[in-house]
């Protein structure tokens, strides 16, 4: 008896752990086919063109480091330049207006509330290539077609709904007593705003911070519309253009592809809790 | 009048937004409506007011159907993948089954691809799909598998499902970080009972996180839906809808009969239909976001 | 509060720049063009300053868009009413679009000065011009041959092939013995359109073809005539006799490019500006020749007609600087700068001797010499067609080598569309 239970145990014990290694095998080549892709890339920049193809599996025979010299050389560093502009300013803004906003919309009182939630919430369900093109015409007329402003701008407007939403949640949570009691001292809603919420608000604020800056960093179709001149395209665009100007010449562009991933990599690496806490606080892609 | 002044002051709040709102997002889309009833083009921008041609010529044209039946297949692949095999995925990861490091590990790699931008990613994969020289094909060849080899962006028949799948390389990861947040909200007394009565890790998934995660997963099945429908940036990049227009989709058609074709008129048209299919999925999230 | 200010500041500072360095110079002229690749932009960058140091009160803002981007953004920056004050075109009903919109500037008495106009041939200038005006300046001339490599050719005993069908026994041979015989890139199928458009002059009259093009025939008989069937068929016989490398669709021309210069197949349809290129390759070593395509034996079009087309740059009819983009114009159409551009970038200037022994490859003399003597010039078919029926049969195209079109059935096609562009025009 005691022998049948032993054995049963032992053999529930070696299944679990065919089980655990099955899984553990399955989860190796999940990892593999996420990263892989990513040290090729690499790899592959420091290689001769002709190696690269003839050798794909290897290290390169001698690390062609003068790929990425030249890459550098073909403007990449401007197109970064432009992302980080577009991206600082327009999460700034989406920030500080979204929790304004969001601020009235559960400390203050006043008529219309719901209905102006409502509308801010809407824009939630627009998707940007619906304004596409009538978007383009209203940055035309603005003037500001192939400036910052018009990704600056278009970013905002697009990423406020969310924040707000995520914002307001949180606010929801913080005790209104706070900003009555402060009231009650005479100060007014702009003191109680800047001194009581958004020191509060600060983890949501980063985690709003984060999820633009992203979503910034990545558009795609506003800046592929919305932007014209080399010195205004941010590197999403730039890289398309960058491609096109290097297409025969392979190691050199995928030198260029690393150079470009390696700021937010930095991040990534660096914050890695922070960074996928702070993305995962609402499902946007 | 300083009632009226704290009449006025929470407005000032909002109008910013509102203003950006009704300016860049509203107006827009409205005016977009108005655009699909008439006819003009950029270079030549005399307004003709066309009724609904624009709409009679989007249902004609075989290539709506084309791009219509691609972004169902790009919602259908992506909700089995990065919902349903990220949900497994994810409540492997959240079971404590691996070695926490080891756990960080698989769970930092399959989310790093989410943070790149989709340039890189197309580009990196025009290069890794690219016939005879690319990776796959490398690898099919060195495993004997060579017969297996496709031009995998320059078949009609392969365009789509490639660019598809790399759409699940990139998001997947993202996904199974979103479920793991939600599986971490399930409270640990649940599953401390199962195990009590000597429930298997299966039970307990198929008892408490299954029923856990329901809402998280009706809405990360919206999410997936909306993106599939206004896809854009990863389609341009890899194939610009070619060959012969078999991985067009809703977006790229837009774009192309706005900025190549120079029809803006019927380009607003398209923009039309993915804003009607894009705000019923919306309005289904909206709904269900609001009941959690 | 710091904080902000410095916020402040470097907005300021950053917004602030541009517009004060272009408060420097009296006059900007913004130049849009299509050739951003580093080989290219280093005869351009140099070229702008030579012009700004002799012109102190010009600025000029270059940027360069890639050709397959350009096509789109010129329209984008059209619709924007932002067009810059010159701007790169193709000729034929690509440039003639503008000039239909009111967007480009009637040049005319500027070129016809008396002086200007002897500077190009006029067979570079007859295709920017509508209604009889003048609206483009040509930078360069073209035309597209295929190139061979010249030791494979031999070693497989092969002779240049004089008729479509001699090509497709040329191809037979060099696959029976491994070799791939035409490099294809048609990722994007404005490559497919040069063969196309050739094969069409050769098979559809003349008149024909450009009424049809101009879409000024009666819209029951728009793309009626057989020529362009047959020229599909003869496209897809290329495809389906083996001719091209694998994978064609998902190749790029310049990776197709690349192949036929490292010696990795015996033929490429390509451009004579891109044979500046050729040197210091494998190829350049082991030896090549070029040949035109070669004409079908029943053509009911020219035999001897040749594709190939000036590129040249238009003037925005938007512009407040005409004189200074004209002044432009012509310091890039000098001779001296004419030869730097041949030096430097290998392409075929429009400027009458800037193409001289001394700075080019006998080949491209050679080239321009077919030019001379052909019977006619085919514009490339991509900015010949209007944009919408050229897109119908560039996908078609594509469609063909995949095996899921046919030729009538994307002729068919091609005239449902041309018919919506006749009647909405």
């Amino acid at each position: 008896m005691a022998q049948a239970m032993a054995h049963r145990v032992q053999r529930s014990r070696r299944r679990a752990i065919v089980n655990h290694g099955g899984l553990l095998l399955l989860f190796w080549i999940l990892t593999a086919i996420s990263i892989y892709p990513l040290i090729w890339l690499v790899l592959s920049s420091l290689k001769t063109s002709s190696e690269m193809f003839g050798n794909s599996w290897a290290f390169p025979e001698v690390w062609q480091w003068d790929n990425y010299v030249q890459a550098w050389n073909a403007g990449i560093s401007r197109y970064l330049l432009s992302s980080v502009i577009v991206t600082l300013i327009s999460t700034l803004l989406v920030v500080y207006l979204s929790a304004a906003a969001a601020y009235a919309l559960v400390v203050l009182r006043f008529r219309g509330k719901a209905a102006i939630y409502a509308l801010i919430l809407g824009g939630l369900i627009l998707p940007p290539e619906v304004a596409l093109f009538p978007l383009f015409q209203t940055l035309t007329w603005l003037g500001i077609y192939n400036t910052y402003w018009a990704l600056i701008i278009p970013y905002t407007a697009f990423g406020i709904p969310f924040a707000t939403f995520l914002i307001r949640a949180y606010m929801v949570k913080i005790p209104i007593e706070l900003s009555e009691a402060a009231a009650m001292d005479g100060a007014g809603p702009l003191w109680s705003f800047r001194n009581i919420y958004l020191p509060l608000c600060r983890p949501v604020l980063a985690s709003a911070a984060l999820i633009q800056s992203m979503r910034s960093w990545n558009e795609f179709i506003f800046a592929l519309s919305f932007v014209e001149s080399e010195n205004v395209k941010t590197i999403t665009i730039g890289m398309m253009s960058f491609a096109n100007a290097l297409r025969s010449d392979w190691s050199v562009l995928m030198a260029g592809l690393v150079i470009s991933i390696i700021p937010v990599l930095l991040v990534f690496i660096v914050l890695q809790r922070q960074f996928i806490g702070g993305l995962t606080q609402g499902a946007v892609k | 009048m300083s009632s009226r002044i704290h009449r006025i002051v929470p407005y000032l709040f909002v109008l910013p937004p509102l203003i950006l709102l009704a300016v860049f997002v509203y107006g827009p889309a409205f005016e977009n409506v108005i655009f699909s009833l008439h006819s003009w083009s950029s270079i030549n921008p005399d307004w003709e007011f066309v009724g609904l041609r624009n709409y009679r010529q989007l249902f004609a044209n075989p290539v709506f159907w084309v791009s219509l039946s691609n972004n169902t297949l790009y919602a259908v692949i992506s909700v089995i993948v990065q919902v349903f095999v990220a949900l497994g995925i994810a409540a492997v990861l959240s079971a404590g089954i691996f070695r926490p490091r080891l756990n960080t590990f698989f769970r930092t790699s399959v989310f790093l691809p989410a943070i790149l931008p989709v340039t890189v990613v197309g580009l990196l994969w025009q290069l890794i799909y690219q016939p005879s020289i690319g990776l796959i094909d490398q690898f099919l060849f060195s495993t004997g598998l060579g017969n297996l080899s496709r031009v995998w962006l320059g078949e009609e028949q392969t365009a789509i499902y490639a660019i598809i799948l790399v759409s699940q390389w990139q998001w997947t990861g993202y996904m199974v970080a979103l479920f793991m947040v939600a599986i971490a909200a399930i409270p640990t007394d649940l599953y401390e009972a199962l195990e009590m009565e000597g429930a298997t890790r299966i039970q307990q998934f198929r008892y408490v996180t299954l029923p856990g995660v329901r809402e998280s997963t009706l809405i990360f099945t919206v999410i997936t839906i909306f993106g599939a429908f206004k896809v854009f940036d990863i389609v341009w990049v890899m194939t610009a809808g070619g060959p012969n227009r078999a991985s067009e989709v809703l977006g790229t058609h837009m774009y192309r009969s706005a900025f190549r074709d120079d029809v803006v008129g019927y380009s607003s048209a398209v923009a039309t239909v993915i804003f009607v299919i894009t705000i019923c999925v919306g309005i289904v999230q909206l709904m269900l976001q609001r009941d959690e | 509060m710091r904080h902000h200010r410095v916020t402040a500041l470097a907005m300021i500072t950053l917004f602030g720049s541009a517009a004060f360095s272009v408060a420097l110079a009296d006059t900007t002229i913004n130049f849009l063009h299509k050739w951003p690749e580093p080989e290219n932009m280093a005869y351009f960058e140099p070229a702008v300053e030579a012009f700004e140091t002799a012109n102190p009160d010009i600025d000029v803002e270059m940027e360069a868009v890639a050709d397959e981007p350009y096509k789109d953004k010129i329209r984008v920056l059209m619709a924007s009413r932002q067009v810059p004050d010159v701007f790169f075109s193709w000729s034929g009903e690509f440039g003639k679009n503008f000039a239909r919109g009111g967007r480009a500037y009637d040049i005319t008495d500027y070129v016809y000065d008396g002086e200007w106009e002897k500077v190009f041939p006029e067979a570079a200038l007859q295709p920017f011009k509508f209604e009889g005006r003048l609206y483009g300046v040509p930078i360069n001339v073209d035309a597209k041959f295929m190139l061979y490599n010249t030791s494979v050719f031999e070693e497989h005993g092969i002779e240049v092939p004089e008729t479509f069908d001699d090509l497709l026994a040329v191809c037979a041979t060099l696959n029976e013995a491994g070799v791939v015989p035409i490099n294809f890139g048609n990722q994007f199928p404005w490559a497919a359109s040069h063969y196309i458009g050739e094969i069409i002059a050769k098979l559809v009259p003349n008149d024909v073809r450009t009424a049809d093009y101009a879409l000024t025939r009666p819209a029951d008989e728009l793309y009626t005539h057989t020529g362009y069937v047959e020229a599909l068929t003869a496209f897809q016989q290329l495809n389906d006799e083996g001719c091209f490398n694998r994978g064609s669709n998902a190749l790029t021309h310049p990776i197709a490019r690349g192949s036929f210069l490292a010696g990795r197949g015996a033929m490429i349809y390509m451009q004579m500006v891109e044979f500046g290129r050729i040197s210091g390759s494998p190829i350049d070593e082991s030896g090549w020749d070029f040949f035109t395509l070669p004409a079908f034996s029943d053509g009911a079009g020219d035999p001897g007609i040749i594709t190939g087309a000036p590129d040249g740059f238009m003037i925005s009819s938007e512009t407040e600087n005409i004189d200074e983009a004209i002044q432009f114009l012509k310091f890039l159409t000098t001779p001296e700068q004419a030869k730097q551009y041949v030096d430097i970038t290998g392409m075929t200037s429009s400027v009458k001797g800037a193409v001289t022994a001394e700075n080019a490859d006998e080949r491209v003399l050679q080239g321009l010499k077919y030019l001379d003597a052909a019977s006619g010039l085919a514009l490339w078919l991509d900015t010949d067609m209007d944009a919408r029926s050229t897109e119908v049969l560039l996908a078609g195209a594509q469609g063909i080598i995949g095996g899921t079109e046919t030729p009538e059935g994307v002729m068919e096609e091609v005239r449902h569309t041309a018919k919506l562009v006749q009647q909405e025009r």
